[in-house]
């Protein structure tokens, strides 16, 4: 049943690519790759993979198949773990994650077998973030958030998972904020801040254009900032889901007339760039060729040039474009392994501030 | 408005999207019928199919699999007493009890078409959430959850049973299994003993599998036989309408607690069922039945699941808020094919709401009338000897048990809650208590903590949390008028038990579960001690009343204490054959001992002869490796020697 599934599946994908007929003998040609989101499968990850996937069918030189398999546990630590033990080293499995992985495996913390920094980076997609305020605050923009009339009150997860920059940039921009964390998801926090119960939240990129863009017009949340996007190894550049709010390099700029700078920038800027600029990533193996490395690194530069992407993902990230390469891989995998000052700031501030046990 | 309800009716009965709706509804009546597989199951393995069709076909497909899942699995429930799907508990409680009177077509009658109206009383309020129900979700804050939490709590005293000491030390213990993984309040993992399998917590499908289902079986392996020793007669359903006819409002009330529950997110149609059958309880002037096969039961419970699970999609649809799991998936769906569901997505696509109601309008139906048109042919598989039914049976449970995470853990913790289940099934401890206390830690604990941390006191004053108290507050007045009037005892006869009564309890079993919780009270109260305090106020609900409780029940134990386990030795060795498996499984992978295990029901429980048992057994081992393929695609690998 499962090779009829295949057979179904690769009927159906050679009829919609009977326009595209590309070479058949390229690297992946009559292979099949598994994609692994340690997530469930109506999660913001899943649904990313999904969209992801008929682009990489098209355009990877051989059109294999794609499969897109969920193993959701442990706040994706199974998912990530089951990926160590059993990832074939040629490409054909990838683990397609958010910093839901990164965070646990930067922080050390109990159960974590994957060995996040030594994998290959196969391309990465930017999962941005904006925050915003409800106008009950008084609050008016970013440069204005100072001089909140109310007490502000953000709602989260957990403080060690997906969390962890938005806390972070509070910290960062020193911003007294009662942060309620205990939610079930992002979904249930956003439905409390239109309840009036929370009044500061981060969404990122699809709930942000279509369920937050449409309160900043009904005149119910006033956008402050985004996480911001690298530029030149910086964190400080606009992010394209939102070009016309700060970044929060910016915002320090504004309140306090000065580029933000020592532990707590450090920490934020590591935490944010996995989180944010590089907020879905596909991961291989550590032994996975340079060849199959720079075979993606070519497949993302022609999904980027896709007419068809360009105009879906302007649907639904407002165009962000996919990353890939050398520069990528360095970033990330820096991001992944912060200076142990970082690490030991990050232990001490979760632990007294959030009671997190290590 | 009517215009878009007519295009959308319009657009659904092109042929290829009604294929895609029929199509769907019979993946989610398989789904439902099989243990411990349901929604989410259905869903998952129709979403690669749904990509090659259309969005309103891809879509109608799947809202065909999930709209009938409550309904097939009452089958299941009445016909196996196994819980066709953790919402379905209260079902399998009352249904099989009437299924063993020979009253199988009564059950089952009452529950298709109390599972129709659910279906169509949410399809209703969807219709109607499309312009109001907004407010509506929006009002219902943190407070009100945490109070209709408490309305659950409230309901579930009803399920105790007349052994007041056990029924609560159970629901105690299934508090204590809901709090297992990462606590709401602060970041701790409670319990998880350094395994990460653990840092999610239990899964509901396991628990529930565990406790009815798992103990369910072994008792009829043992027992040898049919399941039913009456012929059950599943010809005639006149009496399955009469009886829903007079209970049309029972479950009408019941759908809509069910809708309710759908409008919260996260908490489901399993916690729904149980207010809806706590209700039903409340609502009945003659107790003494519950649990010994009372047909209101099943009117409320399947009335309530049904409806949650449609209703489910109103805070998925307006507030990309899945309201469950399967919700969660449809949602997934939703963004692939471009739609983005939120405040907007009503006046943009107003076609396709329509949509989501015809089909789950048009489901709920037709699959009743399906299920009506199948279950005599089921009904006849009960009269065959149970263990030939009981192999595919558990090996289908395994199946469903690891769908949560894939790993072994799955196949482990569900044999190990299905020991203790057994162990309270014949100690005399009723499961439901157990059941609902796990359902509803998670939403208490969080929904109070976020309470209290976000309004402090003040919330108590809330109009939503008086009006909502105020359905546990009248019923308390009442009841203490009548009490004054009348100066006598309430007359509230605490409903009969699922269990055997007292005296029909293992004195050695009881004893041994006594002694086993002690221990993991004891236990867990020295753990305790290191969570952060946000973190110990629920387990604290669990372990002090609970300790001292089973410690009481310890000494009640040693005193009535006679040696009499050699009355449910048959059971015993079939405990220990499944763990054995377990343990076998987790050593050398899944082939071999799965058809060891094949072989000892078929050969040895069964005694059916070799050819049959062989072609038999092959056809058995064939489906269970094409379902592990086909839901996850690998099968556990031993970890002694890496077969799988």
């Amino acid at each position: 049943m499962r090779k009829l599934m295949k057979t179904t599946a690769a009927l159906a994908a050679t009829i919609g690519l009977a326009t595209a007929a590309q070479a058949q003998d390229g690297y992946f040609a009559g292979k099949s790759i598994e994609i692994v989101v340690p997530f469930g499968e109506g999660g913001a990850t899943f649904v990313s993979a999904k969209f992801l996937e008929p682009y990489f069918e098209k355009h990877l030189p051989g059109n294999p198949d794609i499969d897109v398999v969920s193993r959701p546990g442990g706040g994706s630590i199974l998912g990530a773990n089951w990926f160590e033990q059993n990832a074939k080293s040629d490409g054909t499995t990838i683990l397609f994650t958010t910093s839901s992985t990164a965070n646990p495996f930067v922080l050390g913390q109990e159960g974590v077998e994957y060995r996040l920094a030594d994998y290959r980076v196969a391309y990465s997609h930017p999962f941005s973030a904006v925050a915003y305020v409800s106008p009950t605050t008084g609050v008016t923009s970013a440069a204005d958030i100072k001089n909140a009339t109310t007490q502000l009150i953000y709602g989260g997860i957990a403080a060690a998972a997906s969390d962890l920059p938005g806390l972070l940039s509070f910290e960062v921009l020193d911003l007294d904020v009662k942060s309620v964390l205990g939610f079930n998801g992002r979904g249930p926090v956003r439905l409390a801040f239109e309840q009036g119960e929370l009044n500061l939240d981060y969404q990122f990129t699809p709930v942000y254009l279509t369920q937050v863009v449409p309160s900043v017009d009904a005149g119910t949340a006033v956008p402050l900032w985004t996480g911001g996007a690298m530029d030149g190894g910086v964190l400080k550049a606009r992010d394209s889901i939102a070009p016309e709010l700060p970044s929060v390099y910016e915002v320090h700029e504004m309140l306090y007339g000065s580029a933000p700078s020592g532990i707590e920038w450090d920490a934020f800027q590591g935490v944010a760039s996995v989180t944010y600029a590089y907020g879905l990533t596909g991961y291989m193996h550590p032994d996975t060729p340079q060849e199959v490395i720079d075979l993606f690194a070519e497949t993302v530069a022609a999904i980027n040039d896709d007419p068809e992407f360009q105009q879906e993902a302007l649907k639904v990230t407002n165009g962000a474009r996919l990353n890939a390469g050398p520069d990528t891989e360095a970033a990330i995998k820096a991001a992944l392994s912060p200076s142990e000052e970082v690490k030991t700031y990050l232990r001490d501030l979760l632990s007294t501030k959030y009671g997190v046990n290590f | 408005m009517l215009e878009h309800a007519l295009t959308a009716l319009d657009a659904l009965f092109d042929p290829l999207r009604l294929a895609a709706l029929f199509a769907g509804m019979i993946v989610g009546m398989v789904f439902g019928m099989l243990p411990g597989l349901g929604g989410v199951a259905a869903v998952s393995i129709l979403l690669p199919f749904i990509y090659y069709l259309d969005d309103y076909s891809g879509l109608a497909m799947l809202l065909g699999a999930v709209s009938v899942v409550y309904t097939s699995d009452t089958i299941t429930s009445v016909l196996l007493g196994a819980p066709g799907s953790p919402a379905s508990a209260p079902t399998a409680i009352e249904g099989h009890a009437l299924a063993k009177q020979g009253q199988a077509a009564r059950a089952l009658g009452v529950g298709f078409l109390a599972s129709m109206v659910g279906g169509l009383v949410g399809a209703l309020i969807l219709f109607l959430a499309i312009p109001i129900a907004g407010p509506i979700v929006l009002m219902l804050s943190t407070p009100e959850l945490f109070m209709f939490a408490l309305v659950g709590l409230f309901f579930a005293s009803s399920m105790i049973g007349k052994d007041l000491a056990k029924g609560l030390a159970a629901a105690c213990l299934g508090v204590l299994l809901g709090v297992v993984g990462p606590a709401q309040a602060a970041a701790d993992f409670r319990f998880t003993f350094g395994q990460v399998y653990l840092l999610d917590g239990f899964s509901l499908t396991i628990v529930a599998l565990g406790l009815f289902g798992v103990a369910e079986v072994i008792s009829m392996l043992a027992a040898g036989g049919g399941i039913s020793h009456e012929r059950m007669e599943v010809v005639r359903w006149g009496e399955g309408f009469r009886d829903f006819w007079r209970n049309k409002w029972l479950v009408l009330r019941a759908a809509f607690i069910g809708v309710l529950g759908g409008f919260v997110p996260a908490v489901g149609a399993s916690a729904s069922t149980w207010v809806a059958y706590g209700h039903a309880i409340r609502s009945t002037k003659d107790k003494s039945k519950f649990g010994k096969g009372e047909i209101r039961g099943i009117a409320a419970s399947e009335g309530a699941n049904n409806a949650t699970v449609i209703s489910d999609l109103v805070p998925t649809v307006l507030f990309s808020v899945p309201g469950g799991p399967a919700a969660a998936i449809f949602l997934g769906a939703l963004f692939s094919f471009g739609y983005y569901p939120g405040p907007r997505m009503i006046n943009q696509n107003p076609d396709l709401m329509f949509l989501i109601v015809w089909s789950v309008a048009l489901t709920s139906v037709v699959g009743a009338a399906l299920c009506f048109a199948i279950t005599p042919a089921l009904a006849r598989l009960t009269r065959i000897p149970f263990a030939i039914i009981a192999a595919p049976l558990v090996l289908i449970m395994v199946i469903g048990a690891y769908q949560s995470t894939s790993t072994m853990g799955d196949i482990f913790m569900l044999f190990t809650l299905g020991a203790l289940g057994w162990l309270m099934k014949h100690g005399g401890w009723p499961r439901a208590p157990a059941l609902v206390g796990f359902v509803l830690s998670g939403p208490m604990e969080q929904y109070f903590w976020l309470t209290n941390q976000i309004h402090g006191w003040s919330w108590l004053t809330r109009p939503g949390v008086l009006l909502i108290s105020s359905v546990i507050v009248i019923p308390l007045i009442l009841s203490t008028i009548r009490w004054l009037r009348t100066h006598r005892t309430p007359g509230e006869e605490g409903p009969g038990d699922e269990d055997a009564t007292p005296p029909e309890s293992n004195r050695g079993i009881a004893l041994v579960l006594a002694v086993t919780c002690s221990a993991m009270f004891s236990y867990a109260l020295w753990e305790m001690f290191s969570f952060n305090p946000a973190s110990r106020l629920m387990p604290s609900l669990a372990i002090v009343p609970g300790l001292p409780l089973a410690l009481w029940l310890v000494i009640r134990g040693v005193r009535e204490y006679e040696n009499d386990f050699a009355r449910d030795a048959g059971e015993l060795t079939v405990l220990a054959v499944l763990i054995g498996y377990t343990i076998a499984v987790w050593a050398i992978g899944l082939s071999i001992p799965t058809v060891a295990l094949i072989a000892y029901m078929l050969l040895y429980r069964a005694r059916m002869r070799p050819w049959t048992a062989a072609i038999y057994g092959v056809f058995v081992f064939g489906i269970v490796r094409l379902l592990f393929d086909l839901l996850r695609g690998d099968a556990p690998v031993g970890a002694l020697i890496a077969l799988s």
